[in-house]
């Protein structure tokens, strides 16, 4: 992995990214139009290496690990490919037409939060600072 | 040759015969089907000096060779003449069930010449075809029309048919499929209302034709279905339709506001996108014959100003010419707007943008209230434009009926003023609803270079600029930014390439995407036997191209006429795309570099003719070949 050391960070990172994007009210609102159930699984870089999103029914619960529940949409994708999603540095469309995004189930709800990926990055980069992972941010 | 039937239905309507006409077998090969065989027809057999609505004129309908097959997105055809809103070459895409049905009946396409004495019908039934009177369907309304041919000939016939506004004319004149698909753009259906030519209506007996390689083609057309219906995002615009991504579009800076002032409108966004139409109107989603996607509405409105029974619902592109153009936010008027047009006829994009334009006039002056029969015009005021402005244009009425009916571009010429300076447009065709400041300057580009005008599937340009092409195949792997003119010109050549092929086989452009490069030359060859590679394709591609520059070059346009309206390329004041500038001329520069396009006559270079086998097109366009 280029960003990270280990499975872990990336999902303690991403963890952290969805807790402060909750206290946004713009993002907070955006997700719960998602309304769905969603797992981001980067397992190909370490079998733990997964969490998912559950923002159905107005609230927004983001765990460690796949849903017990089959998820609306799961989206595959290298734990380095989420950094650079969620830093605003992947064009998610390009991502997926190059097979470097696998998507499963409707992705809808998603396109609701494709906006707002500028909120979310900024968001992250915060995120990421508060860490004191400020060597993690791509310019 | 396999794949196609050999024939195409020739009908004369001044001297009411029929007959056949079998294009080349070079022909076949060397431009496919769609626009590209109709503009070689049109070569061998149109009168160049013929005005666009005089019977001389020629209106071609012609299929792809992947028609008939029960593959996703390959059910459209063409429809191509000298457009009389540009007057240049032009075709027109419409998807249904038509096209098919065509196939099975065994024709190719069908060319109409001549213009009836009184308001006539074609009735195709097989090979037999009879041409009938129909002085009762004339001043119909398409969805009256439609129903009156299905409950005499039977629901099982399809149908194509022109309004009152083809009847009358207008400039930007669409014909109807069924009711539901359209041959919008460049006002062919008043090619046919010149004919006098109402409606055709076709049964094929038998649903089958032959292809050059059964098995292998089954397992390919199964194949791509298969991934048609997995694909996540035409699995996205099944859901919510061609809309889908509105919302993303408007934070783009894609989708054009109040006559392409602005780049963004916030509150907009959300209303006019498709899961919001999906949650209000939807009553179920329908498709064109043999389509996994399903990317058509039928919507049902049950109160308001803009009440709608149950049928045709919007797509994107009428969706966005019936709201954010014209400064509403109202999506049932957008439903009724949609309706309305396509039940008088109207190009629902052209009518928008002269709308739009016509507003802007009124705003700044330069239309009166003496020239609107006292009506006032304001953004969003979309009763008025529904109620009066609509039904005026496609009748004619007045004398503001008959200047709008002349599109935007004719009426500003006739208005003065400074009204040309907002009109927005290529080549006199209005613009579609990407704005190229947003959606991505290599669409400034190709709505430049199109010979047909600013129309946003010429190419898949639009698609390439939003990373939803890929195709190492052909060297395309370049990440492209919307937003930047760099490395537009290149993509420009595979562009406006595998839109001559698309356009060609009549392939849908959002079904088609997830076809690859080598699936594309799979079809020809397992279907029509083309034996070709990869380069052959492309090359077939780039000719057909070519084919289209040559005869716009004898109907008079030139390089000068490559451009797009100032408007487009003024930077935007607002939104993504604010203040960034289109480098236009460096583009077109050097694509004109690339494709060795002479820099006054836009024509191809005599090298390209050679290489390209056109040596007797350009001869039969030019006079010689030097």
């Amino acid at each position: 992995m280029e960003f990270w050391k280990d499975e872990t960070e990336p999902i303690k990172a991403f963890l952290a990214l969805f807790e402060n994007a909750k206290k946004d009210p713009e993002l907070s609102e955006g997700l719960k139009k998602v309304n769905q159930l969603i797992w981001f699984d980067y397992t190909e870089d370490g079998p733990n290496c997964s969490f998912h999103v559950d923002c159905r029914n107005g609230d927004i619960k983001a765990e460690v690990g796949k849903p017990e529940e089959q998820p609306d949409l799961t989206m595959s994708l290298s734990a380095d490919d989420a950094h650079r999603s969620w830093s605003n540095k992947l064009n998610p469309v390009m991502a997926i037409t190059r097979k470097k995004i696998r998507v499963k189930g409707s992705a809808t709800g998603l396109l609701k939060l494709a906006p707002k990926l500028k909120r979310v990055a900024s968001i992250y980069g915060n995120t990421l600072r508060e860490m004191g992972w400020e060597g993690k941010i791509i310019a | 040759m396999k794949g196609y039937s050999g024939r195409f239905l020739k009908v004369d309507l001044t001297s009411g015969s029929t007959g056949f006409y079998e294009p080349t077998h070079d022909h076949y090969r060397n431009f496919i089907g769609g626009a590209g065989l109709a503009a070689r027809i049109f070569l061998e057999n149109g009168d160049f000096e013929a005005d666009a609505l005089a019977p001389e004129s020629l209106l071609i309908f012609s299929l792809g060779p992947f028609a008939g097959l029960h593959l996703s997105g390959s059910s459209r055809f063409s429809a191509a003449a000298r457009s009389p809103l540009t007057g240049h070459w032009a075709d027109s895409s419409c998807g249904g069930n038509f096209a098919p049905e065509l196939r099975y009946a065994g024709f190719d396409g069908i060319i109409v010449s001549g213009a009836a004495d009184y308001p006539s019908l074609l009735v195709i039934k097989d090979l037999s075809v009879k041409i009938e009177s129909c002085q009762e369907l004339w001043g119909q309304g398409i969805e009256s029309t439609t129903s009156i041919l299905k409950h005499r000939f039977g629901q099982s016939f399809k149908t194509l048919a022109i309004g009152p506004a083809g009847e009358n004319l207008v400039k930007f004149a669409c014909i109807m499929n069924d009711g539901h698909s359209a041959f919008g753009r460049t006002g062919l259906g008043a090619v046919m209302g010149s004919k006098k030519l109402k409606a055709i209506v076709l049964k094929a007996s038998k649903k089958t034709f032959y292809v050059h390689d059964p098995e292998n083609c089954k397992r390919l057309v199964s194949d791509l279905n298969n991934r048609a219906r997995e694909s996540v995002t035409l699995g996205v615009m099944r859901e919510n339709g061609t809309a889908s991504n509105l919302e993303g579009g408007v934070h783009l800076g894609d989708v054009p506001i109040r006559n392409f002032t602005s780049n963004f409108w916030e509150e907009m966004a959300e209303a006019l996108t498709g899961s919001t139409l999906s949650e209000k109107y939807l009553i179920r989603r329908a498709n064109c014959a043999f389509c996994n996607v399903a990317c058509k509405r039928v919507v049902q409105i049950d109160d308001g100003p803009f009440a709608l029974s149950k049928g045709p619902g919007p797509e994107y592109e009428t969706i966005a010419a019936f709201g954010s153009l014209l400064g509403s936010m109202d999506l049932a008027a957008t439903c009724k707007a949609g309706r309305v047009c396509n039940d008088l006829g109207l190009d629902t994009i052209s009518c928008g943008s002269t709308i739009a334009w016509a507003i802007e006039a009124f705003e700044k002056g330069d239309l009166g209230l003496s020239d609107t029969a006292g009506l006032k015009f304001k953004w969003g005021d979309m009763r008025t434009i529904i109620e009066n402005l609509i039904p005026l244009i496609a009748l004619r009425k007045g004398k503001l009926g008959r200047l709008l009916a002349e599109g935007s571009v004719s009426a500003a010429k006739r208005t003065g003023g400074d009204s040309n300076s907002y009109t927005v447009h290529a080549k006199g065709l209005e613009a579609p609803m990407h704005d190229p400041r947003g959606g991505g300057h290599g669409l400034a580009l190709t709505y430049a270079i199109s010979h047909r005008g600013a129309c946003h599937v010429f190419s898949p340009m639009l698609f390439m600029e939003m990373g939803a092409c890929y195709y190492p195949e052909i060297g395309f792997d370049l990440e492209l930014d919307p937003m930047s003119s760099d490395n537009k010109p290149e993509a420009a050549v595979v562009a406006v390439t595998l839109g001559a092929l698309e356009n060609s086989a009549c392939m849908c452009q959002f079904a088609d995407r997830e076809i690859t490069i080598p699936e594309w030359v799979e079809l020809f060859n397992y279907v029509a036997g083309m034996n070709w590679d990869i380069e052959d394709m492309m090359k077939t591609g780039r000719r057909i191209f070519y084919l289209q520059r040559l005869i716009n070059h004898r109907f008079g346009i030139g390089a000068k006429d490559d451009v797009v309206s100032r408007r487009l390329l003024a930077p935007a004041t607002d939104g993504a795309p604010e203040g960034i500038e289109i480098n236009f001329a460096e583009m077109k520069r050097r694509f004109y570099e690339l494709m060795d396009l002479d820099s006054i006559s836009g024509s191809p270079s005599l090298q390209v003719i050679m290489d390209h086998d056109l040596a007797i097109e350009k001869s039969r366009v030019m006079g010689d070949l030097f």
